[in-house]
């Protein structure tokens, strides 16, 4: 046979489909909503996670490790040693980054206090957030106007603030606030900068989820500290170290616990807050909505295989004379379990490209529905495609081969 | 002269030892290249199981069969659909033509598994159907043509791959009188042309137009009649 032959056979089986449109309809029906479904599945799971990834995104990236004081003692009496220690502090900020300066691309401290701010436009009881070196980018702020903190500012706490969106409108309703003076706590702080607004929505159309985060009146922490709550400790309330290397986060987070204990006594009152462990969780979890839209896929595609057989079957007693027939007139089984495979990969490719088809229309629509930006994948194609030529081909192979065993006497006979 | 077919005590049964049917006893056979033979006999006589065996559709229980030179017995499934493709035309009573083909595919499908180009097929298909008086309907679907024409489609067809035999079930048992005789002189007209043709029936009247008539009885040939001489 040459590759002559499989080109006319192609041809036969394009005549076939064409000449028994109505099965082969019926037939193409299971490959279409399976295909559908997988590719649907996929681009959807995918649109979702492509946005969870933005939001994160957004959130100044997931390489990072929290350090949250903690209680030692949940119930009861706290230890003498328990309460002689002075929680997290500005300390264990700087030799945590110390432990190993080619890992830590950066660390941010937080320290909060609510507080009595005025301007001459507003005068409102809010909370502060005394903030480190690379608190900004590393939360996924960015300074919009004015300035940020010079390290002088920082290191000496200098009465100084950035207003995030939301608290530059309220406290300076007409604008340009740089330069002019608000009072944290009745102590003047001149403000020198304001933040960019900060919008992230899961769907278009609900609330801004970072709404909060323009509330933000950043002071520098030594400031919060010394100025307003008369800490000589300079005790943290958050410390975050960025480790861009993915693997390293986890070796480091080991040390920096060995060190931390050693600086509190042996007392373990700090949490660490992996981030990227979170994400990880979620990954799995986005794993696990992949593996149900693709069984869901699959058992569309098993079940319209099933369909698919019995149509085949069905259609074969059909078929039996036609069969007969063409055995009488020179076909050999060998040519019709090959034209019946044909006939059944051909509907499947078509099946298959119609079902990728629907699939985009499908997925466009859901996601649409949820307002999610549609995202999908070249893989998710591929995987659609090749599970359906295989199912196509697996299905295809009970009916072809019963055919081709029918004894061209017999055959012609049926009735 | 060769034979083009040859039979030697060929014997047919069907079912297991208990409940057996002997459906042909030992059929000694020998056609010529160019003879019209019409195999005559009531129902049950064995000639429909002879017609399965002759055109390799079914294999004789024992016995030496040689189509065209070629020995039958011992070949493989496949073997035998070439030897229906290439050198067997049948035609048969209920024309069996693919319902959902048009008139000329149909001819055209014994030239496919034979792996004749496409565009000879298509030619010479369209030659076929002009020789039976059909060019006009290559086209249409079968559903769409009269008995008689549906039974020149199914000659047209028998006679792609040029066989070495035509081998006609009962052809006109579906047909009126009048487009029995055109089909029945079509045959004759072929026949002059070279063909070899079997024809099988239990009508006289159309036996009588074949040279040479064969009668089964109960499995055997009973009576062998020869018209004129022998060419």
């Amino acid at each position: 046979m040459t590759s002559g032959a499989f080109q006319e056979r192609l041809r036969e089986a394009w005549a076939e489909i064409r000449e028994n449109l109505g099965r082969a309809v019926l037939q193409g029906l299971g490959v279409i909503l399976g295909v559908a479904s997988v590719l649907g599945g996929f681009s959807i799971s995918d649109s979702m996670r492509r946005q969870s990834d933005q939001l994160y995104v957004k959130l100044g990236g997931l390489d990072k490790l929290n350090v949250n004081p903690d209680a030692v003692v949940k119930d009861g009496q706290a230890t003498a040693m328990a309460t002689a220690n002075l929680g997290l502090r500005g300390a264990d900020a700087a030799s945590g980054q110390d432990l190993d300066p080619g890992a830590v691309a950066g660390v941010s401290v937080r320290r909060f206090a609510r507080a009595r701010v005025r301007s001459p436009f507003a005068d409102q009881d809010r909370q502060v957030t005394g903030i480190g070196a690379d608190f900004i980018p590393m939360e996924g702020y960015a300074v919009v106007t004015g300035r940020g903190f010079s390290a002088t500012d920082l290191q000496s706490g200098s009465p100084v603030a950035l207003l995030g969106e939301e608290a530059s409108n309220t406290f300076f309703p007409a604008g340009q606030p740089e330069g002019r003076v608000v009072t944290v706590g009745g102590i003047p702080v001149t403000v020198v900068g304001t933040f960019q607004e900060r919008v992230f929505r899961f769907r278009e159309g609900q609330g801004n989820i970072f709404a909060w985060r323009n509330r933000i009146i950043a002071l520098p922490a030594a400031f919060v500290q010394r100025r307003l709550q008369g800490d000589p400790y300079l005790r943290m309330d958050r410390v975050t170290f960025r480790v861009p290397q993915m693997g390293g986060l986890q070796a480091f987070s080991r040390e920096l616990t060995t060190l931390l204990r050693a600086n509190h006594r042996l007392q373990t009152d700090f949490r660490l807050d992996d981030v990227a462990t979170r994400f990880k969780k979620r990954e799995s979890q986005g794993r696990v909505y992949d593996l149900i839209f693709l069984l869901s896929g699959v058992l569309a595609l098993l079940g319209g295989g099933i369909v698919n057989v019995n149509i085949q079957m069905a259609s074969l007693k059909e078929r039996v004379r036609e069969v007969g027939v063409k055995m009488a007139i020179g076909a050999s089984g060998r040519e019709v379990f090959l034209g019946f495979m044909t006939e059944a990969l051909l509907l499947t490719v078509l099946g298959a490209a119609l079902g990728l088809a629907a699939g985009v229309v499908f997925s466009w629509v859901i996601t649409a529905s949820l307002g999610v930006p549609l995202h999908m994948q070249a893989l998710s194609f591929v995987w659609a495609f090749l599970l359906a030529g295989v199912f196509g081909f697996a299905f295809a192979l009970y009916p072809a081969w019963k055919a081709s065993r029918l004894s061209p006497m017999e055959a012609l006979r049926y009735e | 002269m060769s034979h083009v077919i040859q039979t030697r005590a060929i014997t047919k049964v069907f079912g297991a030892n208990g409940t057996a049917v002997h459906a042909l006893r030992g059929i000694d056979l020998q056609v010529d290249r160019g003879e019209f033979i019409a195999l005559i006999g009531p129902s049950g006589s064995g000639k429909s199981t002879l017609m399965a065996i002759l055109g390799c559709l079914d294999r004789p229980s024992q016995g030496v069969y040689e189509l065209d030179g070629e020995p039958v017995e011992g070949l493989s499934g496949a073997d035998l659909a070439r030897i229906r493709n290439t050198k067997i035309g049948f035609v048969f009573q209920a024309y069996n033509l693919l319902p959902k083909a048009s008139v000329v595919r149909n001819v055209e499908l014994p030239m496919l598994y034979a792996g004749v180009p496409r565009k000879e097929r298509r030619q010479r298909a369209l030659e076929l159907l002009e020789k039976v008086g059909l060019a006009e309907k290559a086209l249409k679907l079968p559903g769409e043509l009269s008995g008689g024409q549906k039974q020149r489609v199914s000659i047209a067809r028998s006679l792609a791959n040029r066989p070495a035999i035509l081998l006609a079930d009962e052809p006109t048992g579906a047909l009126d009188s009048h487009t029995g005789a055109e089909i029945l002189a079509l045959f004759q007209e072929l026949n002059a042309q070279g063909n070899t043709v079997i024809l099988v029936t239990h009508d006289l009247g159309i036996a009588a137009l074949a040279r040479r008539q064969v009668e089964l009885r109960d499995g055997l040939i009973a009576h062998e009649h020869l018209d004129g001489v022998r060419p």
